[in-house]
């Protein structure tokens, strides 16, 4: 029926772009406005890998001096990190203007969103492109590749393939909690310092093997805020150490699950939110 | 003729009489230190987070000491598990302290275009930024001391070695603001050079975190990597005063090397000065 064909190529609200086809429109034109500033770029990639190696170097400090932290050595530490670095890279480089939303319901940015053929939450997140968050990514990729081998990960496609399905497991329990929070700026003018706390403590405690903290904090961070479905539970699994855990291992087995259910959870609640938005007139 | 209009002086008022010069000076901190505390929530959060990562480290270095509770420091000294955990405490918070006022106030100054007005100001203009930096820290300064009690119930804390410890330490101190101060407007002045400074300033604030011992403390750091702190001045801002305080330094040779750094800076900061501003672009305003 070539009338259909037709009119599927026309677009109109009742007919909108598809959103693959807006998304790719949408980044190409948010890069290509970023990548005006070449001058800045290596500056930007190397702030974003300065950010994140100074808690390895850290690390590193400590157990050159003392061997190891709670029974785990630099490599192994250094792997796990690298899975908390990569989750989040890969996380942050789609999503990091989650972070304006609240501004951008401020300053009345969102109303345009409403209003244009695509959806609210694809727009915000291509609004611009932060190149920084790729030197987050390529520091944990490189952490990863350069700890994995001494860490005693076997290199079998199986475990491989549980390691990929780990970080988007990882990278979607950190956007859970980041869009769930985000969602909250349709209630509250800004909620920035709740985004950074949430962004502060799965930065700083993601990195460590969980065993060393006492047992409140391991049990807040393996179930109310899950910094341990990041990288601890599946890197046990993937280093043999699910023994250092007082969680049965099933659990750290299971440990990708948790992203996709969590994040499954946290878009529910954006679109129920969205209905409380209001546009401040400006 | 020899007034060109009456009632004004033919030479400008350029020169200002020191008392002037202060009450000037004095004006410029107070303002920014008003400004700063407009952002009060902000600095609140903050607070939380500096006692996150007093929390996190102490229970780092808890799993990392040996089961004696003691460790050999690089110069023989033994720290015990309690003297680490409060340095790295007190460290966490002064470190704060001396640099949580932010870097952004000269190139905000010279992106907005409001760096013209500091210029024609009657004062030089790399002291009036030492005074914006400072009513920065004074304002910073009741939130340290609100998080201190905190921060020692999330880590630990000590006494001084002695009561001359004490003292040294708060002379030492003062020093490390100084420092802070004049390292700061420092690495800001790079605002002259590129229009793009955000990313320079978070490397600086890493490589200043590390070098000033507020991470590892100098005793705990590897020789080629302790070396290097020791010939800068970061860690004259945090692990110097500390090591003082916990007698683990002898006071003397800590406060001549901080003056030393003073006097020094401070020339850089003037040398600094007088290429960048040969190089002011005004964008805006």
């Amino acid at each position: 029926m070539s009338w259909y064909k037709e009119a599927d190529r026309t677009v109109t609200a009742a007919n909108p772009i598809p959103s693959h086809r807006a998304y790719r429109l949408l980044v190409g034109a948010a890069l290509r406005a970023q990548l005006q500033y070449r001058g800045n770029l290596l500056l930007t990639l190397a702030s974003g890998i300065a950010y994140q190696s100074v808690g390895l170097a850290f690390v590193s400090v400590v157990v050159a001096r003392f061997g190891s932290i709670g029974g785990w050595s630099l490599s192994q530490i250094a792997f796990l990190y690298g899975m908390r670095v990569t989750a989040h890279g890969m996380w942050t480089v789609p999503a990091s203007e989650l972070n304006w939303l609240d501004m951008t319901i401020r300053t009345g940015e969102f109303d345009r969103y409403l209003v244009r053929p695509a959806g609210p939450l694809l727009q915000l997140l291509c609004r611009r492109v932060y190149l920084a968050t790729f030197g987050d990514l390529a520091t944990g990729v490189i952490i990863l590749a350069v700890a994995a081998p001494s860490a005693g990960m076997s290199m079998a496609p199986g475990p491989l393939a549980y390691l990929v399905l780990a970080l988007v497991g990882g990278a979607m329990v950190e956007g859970a909690f980041q869009l769930g929070v985000a969602s909250l700026s349709f209630r509250m003018v800004s909620n920035q310092s709740l985004r950074l706390l949430i962004a502060s403590i799965m930065n700083n405690f993601g990195g460590y093997p969980l065993h060393i903290f006492p047992n409140v904090t391991r049990i807040l961070l393996c179930f109310v805020l899950p910094v341990a479905f990041v990288a601890y539970l599946p890197a046990t699994v993937l280093l043999d150490r699910t023994g250092d855990l007082s969680v049965a291992p099933w659990l750290a087995w299971g440990s990708p699950l948790a992203g996709p259910v969590l994040l499954f959870l946290a878009y529910l609640g954006w679109r129920r939110q969205i209905h409380h938005y209001t546009s401040t007139g400006t | 003729m020899s007034r060109l209009i009456p009632g004004v002086p033919t030479t400008p008022p350029l020169a200002l009489t020191a008392r002037q010069r202060l009450a000037a000076y004095w004006g410029v901190g107070v303002m920014q230190c008003r400004t700063q505390l407009l952002y009060r929530g902000d600095l609140l959060f903050r607070l939380f987070g500096v006692l996150l990562q007093v929390y996190l480290l102490s229970l780092v270095w808890e799993a990392a000491y040996p089961a004696s509770g003691t460790a050999a420091g690089h110069n023989g000294h033994r720290i015990a598990l309690s003297t680490q955990i409060a340095y790295v405490t007190f460290a966490v918070v002064q470190n704060w302290l001396l640099n949580s006022g932010g870097m952004n106030f000269i190139p905000h100054r010279v992106r907005e275009g409001s760096v013209a007005v500091d210029l024609i100001r009657p004062m030089r203009f790399p002291t009036q930024m030492l005074w914006v930096h400072a009513g920065a820290t004074a304002a910073q300064t009741p939130f340290a001391l609100v998080a201190l009690p905190f921060a020692v119930l999330a880590g630990g804390a000590q006494a001084p070695a002695s009561a001359v410890a004490g003292v040294c330490y708060a002379v030492s101190l003062a020093l490390a603001v100084v420092i802070a101060l004049l390292i700061n407007t420092l690495v800001s002045m790079v605002a002259f050079w590129t229009t793009e400074s955000t990313g320079i300033f978070v490397m600086y604030r890493f490589v200043q975190q590390f070098l000033s011992g507020s991470l590892v403390p100098l005793w705990f750091m590897p020789n080629w990597l302790r070396v290097l702190a020791e010939w800068m001045p970061f860690q004259t801002t945090t692990y110097a005063p500390l090591a003082v305080y916990l007698g683990q330094a002898r006071a003397a040779p800590v406060i001549g090397l901080q003056m030393v750094w003073c006097v020094a800076l401070f020339g850089v900061l003037r040398a600094v000065w007088a290429r960048a501003l040969n190089r002011v672009v005004v964008q805006g305003g």
